[in-house]
């Protein structure tokens, strides 16, 4: 089926590689995204263009997070919890999101439109806590930003079941002045993000301990370390 | 100690470089025709030995050296991108292909011009959906203007230059690991020797570089080594992006030269302005950028001041490659630093993961073997 309707890509995809097994993500990608997960026809399928094992295709999407071989919802949310974001609320961010899907992580919501995951590090630390909407960056997720995330998710959930989850036509976005999310403009020069400068009053810090060795307490009669 | 003019991240000095005909306005792509018609491949390898580039993916080796493992004579050669940006705390190529992909491309171009290849793959994590598809525009355009393709300029090079998305496995990052996954098998590193110089990507000579690596390429070849070598220091020449993240109140991207210390990079008000709250105790981690919590208890004086020299003796360029967040646990249980749930989370990496540190405090930890979404390394 997939040859039928895609074949000018499944091409494309194959001309750029000297093995035709190097072309296995991609066209895996191309399968999800057309069938909404990667079915075992799917997989065969693919197997079956390449000439390889259906085995070597059921490896691979097993190893590969970003593949699905389950039904997902329209919207797979993937929040980064990596200790950057965690610093900034990653986990109030999570509990938030359950809270207002009303479903634990890896599960999907009973309308089947949000699957919530965690996932490592997407390098976006700078603009953290942060999760990606079907591979679509969105900045600075607080848990207040998550009812009005949710509501433009929704809105937009005819453009994500066209476009399926494999990002391969994402767009990154960030929250605009007015408080609304908006793609991101690449051709503005990079600034650097700036936290309200007004510190919290800083409690008094304890007393330093003057020794050395991160306040370990040593007997007075052992010598110092020489390191 | 600022830069007047950024090598890598220039969209600072330029409105719009990710516009193709800004770039070009802004000498891109000339360094490349020059070196076409004007060199030959030998040349512009010399370069960057002389440069004294020094890969930027964390190893730091010479990038002129690398490309001179080489074996003549053996065709065809593949030149890989390492765009695999997991490590928690880095995010600066995934800045560079987002605000300045052109120049990514053209140091791409002249480094296979520079090895004599013919096909390069940019590796890029799968999570990086949206900076795939602005690479291939970016990709396009130079296509469109005769920069890629066959016969390039009427030289007889031909080059085309592919973007390979992964599909979310941290350990291709890894450089034998991402050429199994561009042959489209799981991402496991293979054993080395034979080396990717030898036999990498189909088993046929291969090299591999780092993102911010191959984006200075262009600027060295266009500039000239002793404009490169002003920057920087003498084993060390050049800058670097370091990523800021965590309780600084300016999280960022900053390209500065070799030998700034940490401390003024986190301090700035240019650069970090300083830790949140106002405290000072650091606890900057290589890979995880600088992690403290300004709730954290104590911290002895002395221990803070020699993690403060060795930090900034590394970031001059000292010799020793070191692994990632090597001995990170340790430092953040001594200094106790983190709010538990962190610490939770360190203890609960995998053995093998960077941020599980090859330090004195590793067999210590506790909790189980492995997290979701890493494959075992065990």
């Amino acid at each position: 089926m997939l040859l039928e309707t895609h074949r000018a890509d499944i091409e494309t995809i194959l001309s750029r590689y000297d093995s035709r097994r190097s072309a296995v993500l991609p066209l895996l990608y191309l399968a999800q995204d057309t069938y909404g997960h990667l079915t075992d026809a799917a997989i065969r399928e693919v197997a079956a263009i390449l000439d390889l094992p259906p085995t070597d295709v059921f490896e691979v999407v097993g190893f590969y997070t970003l593949f699905y071989n389950r039904p997902v919802g329209t919207w797979v949310l993937q929040v980064c919890d990596d200790v950057p974001c965690c610093y900034l609320g990653a986990e109030e961010l999570i509990t938030a999101l359950k809270q207002s899907l009303g479903i634990a992580e890896e599960q999907t919501t009973g309308d089947g439109m949000f699957t919530v995951q965690r996932v490592k590090c997407l390098a976006a630390c700078d603009r953290a806590p942060v999760l990606q909407a079907n591979l679509d960056y969105v900045y600075d997720v607080t848990p207040e930003r998550v009812n009005t995330l949710l509501d433009n998710l929704r809105a937009r959930a005819a453009e994500a079941r066209q476009r399926g989850v494999s990002g391969r036509f994402a767009e990154d976005f960030e929250w605009g002045p007015d408080g609304a999310l908006a793609p991101i403009d690449r051709a503005a020069p990079y600034r650097p993000r700036q936290f309200p400068a007004a510190p919290p009053p800083a409690p008094p810090p304890p007393e330093p301990v003057p020794e050395a060795d991160a306040g370990h307490d040593r007997p007075a009669d052992r010598k110092a370390s020489p390191l | 100690m600022g830069l007047s003019e950024h090598i890598v991240m220039r969209e600072l000095d330029v409105p719009a470089i990710n516009d193709f005909e800004v770039y070009r306005r802004h000498g891109g792509w000339e360094a490349y025709r020059m070196a076409l018609k004007e060199k030959n491949p030998a040349d512009i390898v010399a370069m960057v030995k002389e440069s004294g580039l020094r890969g930027r993916g964390g190893a730091g080796f010479p990038t002129g050296i690398k490309w001179g493992f080489l074996p003549k004579g053996v065709y065809p050669r593949y030149l890989l991108c390492n765009c695999d940006e997991s490590e928690p705390g880095t995010f600066n190529n995934h800045q560079i292909i987002d605000r300045n992909p052109h120049q990514l491309i053209e140091g791409v171009a002249l480094s296979a011009f520079a090895i004599e290849c013919h096909t390069a793959y940019i590796y890029m994590r799968g999570e990086f959906a949206a900076a795939a598809i602005t690479l291939e525009r970016a990709i396009a355009a130079a296509y469109r203007a005769g920069f890629l393709g066959k016969n390039i300029l009427g030289t007889g090079f031909d080059l085309d230059i592919y973007v390979h998305r992964g599909a979310g496995a941290y350990i291709c990052g890894e450089e034998t690991a991402l050429m199994e996954s561009l042959e489209g098998k799981i991402g496991q590193p293979r054993l080395k020797p034979p080396f990717p110089a030898v036999a990498g990507l189909y088993g046929k000579p291969t090299i591999i570089n780092n993102v911010e690596t191959l984006a200075n390429v262009p600027r060295i070849v266009e500039k000239g080594v002793a404009w490169y070598r002003s920057h920087g220091t003498e084993k060390s020449p050049g800058t670097k992006c370091f990523s800021l993240s965590g309780h600084v109140n300016r999280p960022g991207n900053y390209e500065l030269p070799f030998g700034v210390p940490l401390r003024e990079l986190i301090e700035s008000p240019e650069y970090g302005g300083g830790m949140r709250g106002g405290r000072e105790d650091h606890h900057p981690r290589r890979g995880l950028g600088p992690l403290a919590d300004p709730r954290a208890p104590r911290c002895a004086p002395r221990l803070r001041e020699r993690r403060r020299r060795r930090f900034d003796a590394r970031l001059r360029g000292g010799d020793r490659p070191r692994r990632y967040g090597e001995g990170a646990p340790r430092g953040l249980q001594d200094g106790r630093v983190l709010q538990a749930r962190v610490l939770w989370k360190m203890h609960s990496l995998p053995r093998g993961h960077p941020l599980a540190g090859q330090g004195a405090a590793s067999h210590r930890r506790r909790g189980p073997r492995r997290a979701r979404g890493y494959p075992d390394f065990a």
